[in-house]
């Protein structure tokens, strides 16, 4: 079984591809599939670009934390950040049947988030978001 | 991600391959304005070797498709990967995007 990885993000979109190939390498021994590293790395890109563009006003450098860990058929990352109190999953559900000229794309990543993970979690603890994230790997009842 | 820019009868092929994130999306949108203020009108966008696409990809998408819709244009968007095919489904962009099983359909389309 693999020991928790901590991550520390920069507030810049570069890490993003940064945490998707950490997401990728962790997950492996866990003998996932690709949809549900996929899956992951999607659900983590969308809550950590949201701390990134949103979480900081103040124009400069900050880092918050990214937790990886896995065990019993599943994988949980836990975002952690000292920005002002904010629950992204509190967002109002969007409408995906609007046509094209109505679409907005706001709230669209957290549907995504709360569509493709098992649990999506987020609670305000010691001046800290804390965002909690779990996927069953290889579920097989799973509707998409 | 890489684009690739090929011509198919009247419509311009951009071969997307790769992550389409949140670093790459605005090289995707720089590169849909270059095309619409050099006068092209019809674009295919062939997802066939794209593996990912997050919400940022999605907004890229949406502006493309609104903004050649709104020049009189035509967007159309081919070859969906079964991960990209997903992400379409649960953001309801099957049914407002012009979806071909091939570049070579969705030009003719």
């Amino acid at each position: 079984m693999s020991p928790p990885l901590q991550l520390t993000l920069a507030n810049d979109l570069a890490e993003i591809p940064r945490l998707a190939q950490a997401v990728e390498t962790y997950c492996e021994p866990f003998e996932p599939s690709m949809k549900d590293i996929l899956s992951l790395q999607l659900a983590l890109e969308e809550l950590v670009t949201n701390v990134i563009n949103h979480g900081y006003a103040d124009g400069h450098p900050h880092d918050f934390l990214v937790t990886l860990s896995g065990g019993a058929g599943s994988i949980r990352a836990v975002i952690t950040d000292d920005a002002p109190a904010y629950d992204p999953l509190a967002r109002p559900e969007v409408d995906t049947t609007l046509p094209l000229e109505e679409r907005a794309i706001g709230g669209l990543g957290v549907h995504l988030v709360k569509k493709l993970m098992d649990v999506s979690h987020y609670e305000r603890r010691d001046g800290k978001n804390i965002l909690t994230i779990e996927r069953r790997l290889n579920a097989p009842d799973r509707p998409v | 991600m890489d684009i690739t820019e090929s011509q198919l009868n009247t419509s311009t092929v951009l071969a997307l391959s790769g992550r389409l994130d949140g670093l790459a999306s605005p090289v995707l949108d720089q590169k849909v304005d270059v095309l619409l203020a050099s006068g092209v009108r019809s674009v295919v966008f062939d997802c066939s070797s794209l593996g990912y696409v997050s919400s940022a990809g999605l907004r890229s998408f949406l502006t493309a498709a609104k903004k050649l819709k709104a020049a009189g244009g035509r967007s159309s968007f081919a070859a969906l990967t079964p991960a990209v095919h997903e992400v379409f489904e649960l953001s309801g962009f099957l049914t407002v995007l012009a979806i071909y099983p091939t570049a070579a359909a969705a030009a003719n389309g």
